[in-house]
Order: C-alpha cells, then structure tokens, then sequence
C-alpha cells in the first residue's frame, strides 16, 4: 500500500516537472548560439523617470557580457556609429531590414536591444526599496530575426524590508543581480 | 637529517670576507653600471639636480566654480623661486602666449612644447588644474598639477594631485575641523609644491600613495590576455564622455587616469595636451565613445598601443556639512594590433561605502574617490 502511494508520488511529480514552462524566457530552437562570436548592444528604452537609467544598465549589461568571455561586444562609439551610418530612426526598436544592413557594417552576428521598465525606489505602504525591471532581446543580423528574449526583475519591497525597514538593496546592486540573471538565461 | 642544499657559488664560500668581500664589490660596481635608466619620462636623479627653467600656466579651471586660481598660480611660482629654480618671467609668458595664439592652458602640444623650448629655453611647464573648489563650510578643493618637458615630445615629468575637505579629519570635539578656505588651501598646496619639489631634487614625488582598498575596486570588469604583464605600453588617454550633471566631469576623470597610469611602470602615457591637438588637428568627433574609425586615427596620430577612454554617469561632491560624495564611470581600453577591446570595466562608489561607525573610512571628495579607484583598475589592467 505504501509502495503504491509512493509510485503515485512521483508520478505526479513527474507529470508537473512536464509541465513546467521555460519562465519568461524564448530561445529560437534552430539557432545556432555558439556561432555568434561579436554583439553590438544598442542604446537601451528607458521608460523609467531617471533619464540615465538605461544607460547605466547598459553599461553594466556591457561589461558583464564581456567579462563572461564567451562572445566579444562591440565598443560603444562602434556601434553608435553604425547607427548613424544606416540612419536607424530609433535605435531603441529598429526594423528587422536596418538590423540586417547594420550587421555587416559593424561586424557583429546579433545585436541586442533592450527596455527597462522599472528603475529607482518603490514604495509599499511606508516602505520603500529598489526595483529594476528589464527585458533584452537578440536578434540575428543575418536574418532580422529575434533568437532570443528574457525579462528580468530585481528588488522591491520584501517581507524583511516591511518588518524592519532598512530602503532594500543598493540600486548598483539588484541592477548587477539583474543583469546576471539574464545573463545566465542567455547562456543556459 | 640531511637536507639537499643547493651548489654554493665559489665566491660565496667562508663568507663575505676577504677575497669574496673583494669580488662582491665589484659585482656591485658592474651592477651599478649596467642599472637600467630611468628615462626621459622620470628623468635621471643628476639631471633634476641642475635648476632648469620653468614655466608656470596659468591655472585651468574645470570645478565649474569661481576658484582663486591667481593665488594658487602664485604660490607654485613662490615655492618653485624658494628652491632657486628660475621661473619664465610674467611678460614674457603673456608675449609667447600672445604670439602663438596658446588659450588652452590644460595641457601642451607637440608646437607649443617645441616653441617654448626654441624661444624662451625653458625646459619645463608647470600646468595646474583646479577640480573642485567650494567654501562653503567645510570647505573643499581638489588640485592636480603635472610638470611636462619642453622640445620635439612633450613628456610627463611628474604629476600629482590633492583632494581635501575641511572636514575630512574632525578629531575630538571637532578640534580638526578646518572652516577656513584659505587655511585649507594652504593645507592642499603645500604637499602638492613639496611633491614637486622632492622630484625635482631627484626623489620620486608621489605624495599619498596607498595602497587601493578593495571597496575602489571595479565591480565588473574584463581582462583580455592580449595585455602582456611586463611589456611597456603607450597610452592615449581621451576625455570621457560625460553625462553626469558635474561640468568637465569627462576632463576631470580623464586627468586622474593620467596621474595614476603615469605612476604605473608599465604605462608611457602621452601628454593630454598632445592628445586633444591631436583630435582637433584631425575633426575627431566622438558620437558615445570612440569608435574604431576613431581609434585607427588616433593610433595613427599619436603612435600609441593603448586608447582608454570612458564614460562618466555620476560625479558628485557635496556642498555644505553633509552628503557623500558619488562617482560612477565605465572604462574601456582598445589595444592597437587587433582593434579590440582589452580591459572593460564599471566602477562605482560613495563616499560611505563600508562606512559602520561613526563615519570612520568615509571619504569626503569625489577626487579621492575617483583616484583610488583610476589606481585600481590601472593595478587590475597590468596585474
């Protein structure tokens, strides 16, 4: 009898763990992701009320990337010169044709783009804390394609910071966290 | 138990005495002769001993603020005539200046350097940059100065800085406080002509060299191994592109770069005035940050290895007895051979970071900030 309910267990557990999603995350099954060597990152959305919170996640999203060793970005200048040289209307969310004349002239297989939504203090009642919220998609240059999207969001008014206080994390902090956890989402 | 002790050189055996005191010596004689030279950029101890004419700029100022910029002029000319060196006369300056149209006085360029050297046989140029100036209770101020050789390659001679606050050691019952801006002044300076003064007596005048504390290390950063450990490199520094609210914060940032790779053995860095004739010689127009079109010029113009540049996102200093002080930059660093990216970091600090009681390790001015922190990643880029 015991047996039985334990067989019925780990059915069910089973039957769950097939069922469960990939999270906000989408990755084009046919692409190839180790044959992108170079990335440009291009200017970042800000839809938050800091006028420098895109650029400050960008930088940091730039650097991570890099550090990872696993594909080279493209300078900053480079890119934004390539983006003058196609005459990209807005570089925030360019159209699949600028993206696809832009990869050769830059010399780069994917280009990301990227929203952030969320960056700054929230508050909750009396407390307040930092949140970041962002999501990044990569599209091919070859085809104008988007290969891979994911969200992420950091911070905000936890259990802790209700009981006892303390404003929550450090913005460079949870903007680090963030950025990370797209990171590996990229490369899982 | 017997141990395995290494072969004993013949010249060491029965000790240092005698015949073996004898060939240590002359060991040390051939030594001495084959000592590396320290070279044009730190110039030889005997060469800075002869008193050498200097000029001295009028002083730049990029704190954004009115500054006493004549008084700070002024007491580098005084010291520099207390120790016997022969400073280039007030007319004459204002003659050469007038007659070479100089009206940046941040730093020289290959013609200037040359002309003043052909002109008035000066050897040296005294540039004094103000970086932050308040007074404001506590006041605060922030100097660097550099002296640069005159003649066919403008080179960094010396370089060093100051940042200080009237409140950056309070003591008990505030007895430390400094309210007065003058008196302050004076604390920055003297240490500053007294650096200067110790390198041009054949020292190595590096006031306040410590050892960088792990918090001023970069947060994130990349290392390329195309950066030999050992090998010399010559860097351009350029302006950071700025989008902080601070006026000249991209100047600014770019200036303590040059200081801290200027100490580094491993870096030759090119003399800021240079690089600006430079890009303005050739239309360099940066739209973000250097592009690699803008890089190739740029290693053509000034036969460099290294271009860093930058962003600076926030540099703040506080006005007025509280606040802290805020700096974040990212650093980018593209090498010559292959046009890519070598070192790529983002730093950002405040002043209370690892800051528990009482205040005690806060730092009280972007400058100090910013220092420790360009020494960091020049350490991180060369380690």
């Amino acid at each position: 009898m015991v047996k039985l309910w334990r067989i019925q267990l780990c059915s069910i557990f089973i039957v769950l763990a097939g069922c469960a999603g990939t999270g906000n995350v989408y990755r084009n099954p046919n692409m190839d992701f180790g044959a992108i060597q170079s990335i440009a990152v291009l200017p970042f959305s800000n839809l938050t009320r800091d006028n420098l919170a895109a650029d400050r996640v960008r930088d940091v999203f730039i650097n991570k990337l890099l550090s990872t060793g696993a594909v080279y970005v493209l300078p900053v200048g480079e890119v934004a010169k390539g983006i003058a040289t196609v005459d990209i209307q807005n570089p925030f969310f360019p159209s699949p044709e600028e993206i696809v004349k832009l990869g050769p002239i830059i010399k780069a297989q994917a280009v990301i783009t990227g929203v952030v939504k969320e960056y700054g203090e929230v508050r909750s009642g009396t407390t307040t804390a930092n949140l970041i919220s962002l999501s990044l998609q990569m599209i091919e240059t070859q085809t104008g394609k988007i290969v891979w999207t994911a969200s992420t969001t950091k911070g905000g008014v936890s259990i802790w910071d209700r009981l006892f206080g303390g404003g929550g994390q450090p913005m460079n902090d949870i903007t680090e966290k963030a950025v990370n956890d797209l990171i590996n989402k990229l490369f899982k | 138990m017997k141990t395995d002790n290494p072969p004993v050189p013949p010249f060491c055996k029965g000790g240092v005495g005698g015949s073996g005191a004898a060939i240590l010596l002359m060991f040390l004689v051939i030594l001495s002769g084959c000592a590396y030279p320290k070279g044009t950029v730190r110039g030889g101890a005997q060469a800075r001993a002869k008193k050498f004419q200097i000029a001295v700029f009028p002083v730049e100022n990029l704190s954004g603020t009115l500054s006493p910029l004549k008084e700070i002029r002024q007491s580098a000319i005084d010291r520099l005539r207390a120790e016997g060196f022969p400073v280039l006369e007030e007319g004459i300056l204002d003659k050469f200046m007038a007659r070479h149209r100089v009206r940046y006085t941040g730093g020289i360029d290959q013609g200037t350097a040359k002309a003043f050297k052909e002109e008035t046989g000066t050897e040296a140029v005294l540039i004094t940059s103000v970086e932050l100036y308040s007074d404001r209770v506590p006041p605060k101020i922030g100097l660097m100065a550099r002296l640069v050789s005159t003649g066919e390659k403008p080179v960094i001679l010396w370089m060093d800085g100051v940042g200080l606050a009237g409140d950056q050691s309070p003591g008990i019952l505030g007895l430390g406080l400094i309210e007065d801006p003058r008196e302050l002044r004076e604390k920055a300076m003297s240490p500053l002509w007294g650096s200067l003064m110790e390198y041009l007596s054949g020292g190595k005048g590096e006031m306040g060299i410590q050892r960088v504390k792990r918090k001023f290390s970069p947060k994130v950063a990349y290392r390329s191994f195309e950066i030999e450990p050992g090998k010399k490199y010559a860097v351009a520094v350029i302006p950071f592109f700025n989008r902080s609210d601070r006026k000249n914060a991209g100047e600014i940032t770019a200036l303590h770069f040059v200081k801290e790779l200027t100490r580094i053995e491993a870096f030759d860095v090119v003399e800021p005035g240079v690089v600006r004739q430079g890009l303005l010689n050739l239309r360099v127009i940066m739209e973000e940050g250097v592009s690699l079109a803008n890089a190739n010029i740029i290693f053509g113009i000034l036969d460099v290895d290294l271009i860093l540049s930058g962003k600076v996102l926030d540099y703040q200093d506080y006005q007025g007895p509280s606040g802290v002080p805020k700096v974040n930059f990212s650093v980018l660093l593209i090498e010559r051979e292959n046009r890519l990216i070598v070192w790529s970091s983002e730093s950002y600090n405040q002043g209370d970071d690892g800051v528990v009681l009482f205040d005690w390790g806060k730092v009280n001015t972007a400058y100090t900030m910013t220092s420790q922190m360009a020494q960091a990643i020049g350490r991180g880029i060369v380690k």
